[in-house]
């Protein structure tokens, strides 16, 4: 069933019809172009399609398009609206992904996590990163792109 | 996946409405993080699907007369972040924990959780400890379940088809208490639970034990509860208790553990938590939220 | 040792600000405009049944389908070394999830839609879940036509059995060195299959249009040999079959060769002028993409009491699943090496190709050498302590020296195993005792080695050309895949060395088979090395025409000019210098206007024209069938809980020798993110089958991959570098390596802790609680 649904995407009210079974993944991707976020899984079991919702990290590959309605996306591409984050500098400069598949995912994840939590302990870093998998890295380049970030913002 | 019409009512008297019209061909959608995969997958159909999780006021998590309120919209995230939780209602906030990733805290909901009524349900136990209650809705009024009689089966609840639950209501403890959760996954990361259990302990040494995954619902061992009370846990299940908790419970074999691995680990888990939620109960080491396997 | 200025030195990623800034486009990012048509595929429900019909009409009639096509449309096989896998089968279906249609249509909901509609009629066969099963006297032949399959001259498939190909090896006199032996042991070890799950799932897209030329963007690793296999398969001119190869969300092996992006050629040609998109979901991927081989090895070794080793039988039984198309490389491969990093007179080796009917197994990250590394690494273990000696001397005392001869008679090349073998030792402090304070818990440590060489054709070969541009900065063009291994950053390196120039000015373009010069595929650990020394030979043709055009037009001697920071300067005269940017396209000016040189180029290929995979087929021996190896070791220290069964990994150290090392960082990530696949391996992930061949965890809910809380809390790469002769720079490859000796390190550190011996992988809880008990009985 179409519907029409008006929403805030990085900082724009946007409308767009969908079908009511329409996922946020493929609505964001094939109607907005944004393509950071990325399906892998499909279950919500990854991360990859990772976006914010009214500010919190979910996984767009099992909402609704329908149910965002009214209210707020913001996507990896959002995020960068004034260029490269302290944040991804950080995880130029560590390396932290080698296909770069996940790192949109890991990034959103990050970013609402260190909002909540601006001086995490590492262990606090690998807890909040847990639902972002990455086959590549071994996942120790991206915590200590995060833990360093934090202390360089620290000081 | 066949098209379904998507509703977001304002009210609960909306809901309630559409409810009775639609019956089974209806589903109640908060977080979505098991309904939609099901609707995605084709596993399950609906007609209709409709949104409660942004009605007003489903979102509360306060005291109110000695009870806390949970409503159905709140997240586990909301649990997670919340110092009340944490600080009253520790094993619920330890098992919400436990449940997945950040991603999906940030979406599922306590009362999916229950609703889902998966035998791996990992709020369940914690909630079966503290005597909770489903309070339920319908045209026909409210009406409140204990959570014992709540889940009846795998995916299975006492809930009627036009019924929507509010809120779960937890009855405060006001001595001093100690509990723990303790959930075995295939590892540290995200998983079901192949063996949940939660335990509490009061002051005056009496026990609340329960488990999830290890039956077709999540239960409450009262017989063991029965034998434990009054006294100090030494570490160590007797044999008369082992053989009641293995009489109690009913573990599968699936591709996650094996039946017997289950039986195991019900013993095994059940010495953890009872131990630390006596020392928990004493001095409040180790602390909530630290690993216990 | 030389100095260099950017061999060797940390550096940050060529292709880090595209990822990090999301720029980086994987093929499901692009674009193909409204005319994109999409792919359902219709997937066999049995793993082994007789197709008696398909009946596609009403499928064809939903609004919004283009075309059905199945076997009738395509009856080809395809095939890297063994033709024997089809398009679509038209005989019969041989593991669930096979591609038995597929329909076309405007979107990819109609088309799953219209794809429930095709009604096939199967005859369901007994089918076969076990490689031991499929050898045994009157199995059901999966390919009964196996005779008639086109297969390289080095394979041997065994026509009317399931055996799709056999690797003999025999060196010395095997029974008199048992006969002389003072221990011998003998068991059998089991690895499972297991998945590579790049997080990206294989996608392609194709378009076939009216100049009859066919163009794919596909997710892949070996864009030249997908071109020439389609090629081959589909009978296009190479020519006009074109290959893009976009960002990879990583392979692992699973991407090399070719798989389902032949379904999407063939429907592409179906619907000329329109591009068509066939994108597999998690499920899919799992199901019909490839998996890594599952073995069953027997390994007797024989030793003296002093601790050599005098004699190694090695049997592999390996189930490649339904087709050996690629599969039967990595059964070739590891026969050819299954002695381990050791020095060993005697060796008797079988590896066979045994087909079931599961999905089709192929190239994994370690090519087969993890599996069989797992049983021979145990194996090593329990000798040492049945002999009473110190695991680690025991290696070391057998470890392979350079000019030592391997398996099929050729002498070891220069080796670092020895270094490594201390190193990794001295690091997680093998032999210290470490206690916990929890008496449930165990701490306890382990070790393995490592080797593996490419395993590739003989002729396999790497092409690279190299172009200036005004401003003085470069285009590479060649054709390895960037999978997250730093590929390009490593080709930008060793160009950047030899032309002097930084980084920053260096883009090393993706592959474009139309465009880019020949690799044969992205695969082996091989890339830095091969296509490494073709860039390295494309900036010396570079660097000579530079220095011929300075020469001739400024009347310096060839000999006296070199390049430094993106001048071109002269030993004899300092205060000469011409920076690149001035002449590299438009040429120096003379005194009377005229100009001198042009556009700056360079290519390189090569090609190891030493190997040969011609051997005795009883022997194995008489030919050169690897380039080099490259050896290692690797350890844990381990924590186990006695009553739960569960392990957790505190500590790990691995070496490799790398040759060279490029890139510190991006070495250290292969480490740790090969580590950590392998830990993957050894303590969780197994594909789990049904009877009749269905998968039970097609998803990430019952397939445990790590996630960052399995991470050990301490890590420690290391580098040895003891050069290769033909490297670039030394290089050698260590991308899979990483990976090997896991499993056993893992194994011997829970012997170590509990004194059981697990014989089979993942290491579950159950199976440790298990063993215990067995063992307190
Ligand atoms: S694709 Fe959405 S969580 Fe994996
Ligand atoms: S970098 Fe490849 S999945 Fe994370």
């Amino acid at each position: 069933m179409k519907k029409e649904i008006i929403f805030k995407l990085n900082d724009e009210m946007v409308s767009v019809t969908v079908d009511s079974d329409e996922l946020l993944l493929d609505v964001l991707r094939d109607k907005f172009g944004l393509k950071s976020p990325k399906r892998s899984c499909g279950r919500g079991e990854c991360g990859a399609c990772s976006v914010l919702l009214n500010g919190k990290s979910v996984r767009s590959c099992i909402i609704f398009a329908v149910e965002v309605a009214g209210q707020e996306i913001i996507t990896f591409e959002g995020l960068q609206k004034e260029g490269m984050t302290d944040l991804q500098k950080s995880f130029l400069e560590h390396n932290s992904f080698q296909c770069g598949f996940c790192t949109s995912g890991v990034t959103i994840t990050a970013t609402e996590f260190l909002q909540k939590n601006p001086k995490p302990t590492v262990k606090e870093i690998k807890e909040a990163l847990a639902g972002n998998l990455c086959r590549c890295t071994g996942y120790s380049s991206i915590v200590d792109a995060i833990y360093d970030y934090t202390k360089k913002k620290g000081e | 996946m066949s098209t379904f019409d998507y509703k977001r009512p304002a009210t609960i008297g909306e809901v309630v409405k559409l409810l009775d019209e639609y019956k089974t061909s209806a589903k109640l959608l908060l977080g979505g993080t098991d309904l939609n995969l099901m609707l995605t997958e084709d596993i399950i159909k609906a007609d209709i699907v409709i949104d409660i999780k942004n009605i007003e006021g489903l979102d509360v998590l306060q005291i109110k007369d000695s009870n806390l309120i949970i409503g159905a919209g709140v997240t586990f995230s909301q649990i997670v972040d919340s110092p009340l939780m944490k600080e009253k209602f520790p094993v619920i906030w330890e098992s919400s924990r436990t449940v997945a990733s950040m991603g999906l805290r940030n979406r599922a909901t306590i009362t999916g959780n229950i609703c889902s009524a998966v035998p791996s349900a990992d709020s369940a136990p914690a909630l079966l400890n503290r005597d909770a209650a489903v309070v339920a809705i319908s045209s026909q009024g409210k009406r409140e379940i204990p959570i014992e009689d709540f889940f009846t089966g795998p995916r299975k609840t006492s809930l009627l088809d036009n019924e929507m639950v509010m809120s779960i209501k937890v009855p405060e403890i006001h001595g001093k208490f100690g509990g723990s959760y303790i959930k075995m996954g295939r590892y540290r990361g995200e998983d079901l639970a192949q063996v949940g259990v939660a335990t509490l302990a009061t002051e005056d040494l009496n026990y609340k034990i329960s488990y999830c995954a290890v039956g077709p619902r999540p239960l409450r061992v009262k017989e063991v509860e029965a034998l434990l009370n009054g006294k100090e846990f030494q570490g160590e299940l007797n044999q008369e208790l082992k053989d009641i908790i293995l009489r109690t419970v009913s573990p599968i074999s699936d591709i996650r553990a094996s039946k017997e691995y289950r039986e195991k680990m019900c013993l095994v888990l059940l010495e953890r938590s009872l131990k630390a939620s006596l020392s928990r109960m004493k001095n409040g080491e180790p602390q909530y939220g630290k690993e216990l396997l | 040792m030389k100095d260099y200025k950017y061999v060797g030195k940390k550096s940050i990623r060529i292709d880090g600000k595209a990822k990090v800034m999301g720029a980086a486009k994987y093929t499901d990012d692009l674009e193909f405009g409204p005319n994109l048509l999409h792919i359902a595929v219709l997937s066999s429900p049995h793993a082994h049944a007789k197709i008696l019909g398909i009946e596609t009409s009403e499928a064809e009639k939903v609004p919004g389908v283009k075309a059905v096509i199945s076997g009738k449309d395509f009856p080809q096989k395809f095939g890297l070394y063994l033709r024997d896998h089809a398009i679509f089968p038209n005989d019969k279906v041989r593991y669930v999830g096979e591609q038995v249609a597929a329909v076309i249509a405007k979107t990819k909901k109609i088309a799953q839609a219209a794809v429930k509609k095709i009604q096939v009629e199967y005859e369901v066969l007994p089918n076969i879940q076990n490689a031991l099963d499929s050898i045994k006297p009157n199995a059901t032949l999966i390919h009964p036509n196996l005779g008639n399959y086109e297969v390289v001259p080095w394979l041997y498939p065994q026509p009317g059995t399931n055996i799709g190909h056999v690797r003999k090896i025999r060196k010395g006199e095997i029974d008199k060195a048992f006969e002389e032996a003072d221990f011998i042991l003998e068991d059998q070890y089991h690895v499972p299959h297991v998945v590579h799950a790049p997080m990206e799932n294989h996608i392609a897209v194709a378009l076939f249009d009216y100049e009859d030329r066919l163009t794919m963007w596909n997710s892949t690793q070996s864009p030249h040999t997908q071109r020439n296999i389609l090629a081959s398969c589909l009978n296009i001119p190479h020519k006009d079959v074109r290959v893009i190869a976009p960002y990879v969300g990583g392979g692992f092996g699973g991407k090399a060769g070719i798989s389902m992006e032949v379904i999407a050629a063939v429907a592409a040609m179906k619907v000329p002028g329109c591009p068509v998109k066939l994108a597999w979901s998690r499920k899919e991927e799992f199901e019909n993409s490839s998996q890594r081989q599952e073995l069953f090895a027997k390994v007797k070794m024989g030793v003296k009491n002093d601790g050599t080793i005098i004699a190694l039988k090695h049997e592999l039984f390996w189930d490649v699943g339904a087709s050996a198309e690629y599969g039967s490389n990595v059964v070739n491969a590891t026969g050819f090496s299954a002695i381990g990093p050791y020095n060993i007179p005697n060796v008797y080796i079988d590896s066979f190709a045994i087909y079931t009917n599961r999905p089709p197994c192929g190239a994994y990250r370690g090519f087969g050498y993890s599996e069989f590394h797992f049983g021979l690494e145990s194996h090593i273990d329990r000798i040492a302590k049945k002999l009473n000696m110190d695991p680690i001397e025991f290696r070391k005392k057998n470890a392979i020296k350079e000019g030592d001869k391997v398996a099929y008679g050729v002498e070891m090349g220069p080796t670092g195993l020895r270094e490594c073998i201390e190193k990794v030792a001295e690091k997680i402090e093998m032999g210290k005792e470490v206690i916990s304070d929890d008496p449930d818990k165990i701490i306890a440590k382990g070790f393995a080695c490592a080797w593996k060489a490419p395993a590739m054709p003989p002729n396999e070969s790497s092409a690279a050309f190299i172009k200036f541009n005004e401003d003085g900065s470069i285009n590479i063009l060649v054709s390895g895949m960037e999978l997250g291994q730093g590929y390009l950053t490593s080709m930008a390196k060793i160009a950047a060395e030899v032309l002097s120039i930084p980084l920053e000015k260096i883009r090393v373009e993706h592959p474009d088979t139309d465009r880019n010069p020949y690799e044969w595929q992205t695969v082996a650990s091989h890339t830095t090395w091969s296509s490494g020394n073709a860039v390295k030979k494309a900036a010396i043709e570079a660097k000579g025409r530079i220095i011929e055009t300075v020469s001739r037009a400024l009347n310096y001697k060839k000999d006296t000019l070199y390049l430094e920071d993106e001048m071109v300067k002269c030993t004899v005269d300092s205060n000469f210098s011409l920076a690149l940017k001035d002449f590299v396209i438009n040429g120096i000016q003379m005194k009377d206007g005229t100009f001198r040189g042009g556009p700056i180029l360079g290519t390189g290929i090569f090609m190891p024209e030493f190997t040969s995979a011609m051997v005795d087929p009883e022997t194995g021996q008489g030919g050169h069938p690897n380039v080099h190896y490259t050896t290692g070791a690797g350890a844990v220290e381990i924590e186990i809980d006695k009553r739960t069964g569960r392990v957790r990994v505190l500590k790990m150290a691995e070496a490799f020798d790398a040759g060279k090392v490029l890139n510190p960082d991006l070495a250290k990530g292969q480490i740790i993110g090969g580590f950590m696949q392998g830990l993957g391996t050894a303590l969780w992930e197994e594909v789990k089958f049904d009877e009749n061949g269905k998968i039970l965890n097609p998803n990430f809910t019952d397939y445990k991959i790590p996630t960052t809380l399995e991470v050990p809390d301490e890590m420690y790469p290391i580098f040895v570098e003891v050069a290769q002769p033909d490297g670039p720079f030394g290089v050698r490859g260590i991308g899979e390596h990483t990976m090997i000796p896991v499993m056993p390190a893992v194994g011997n550190a829970i012997a170590n802790a509990l004194g059981i011996r697990l014989t089979e992988v993942p290491f579950t809880p159950e199976r440790i609680l298990a063993a215990l008990e067995k063992k307190g009985k």
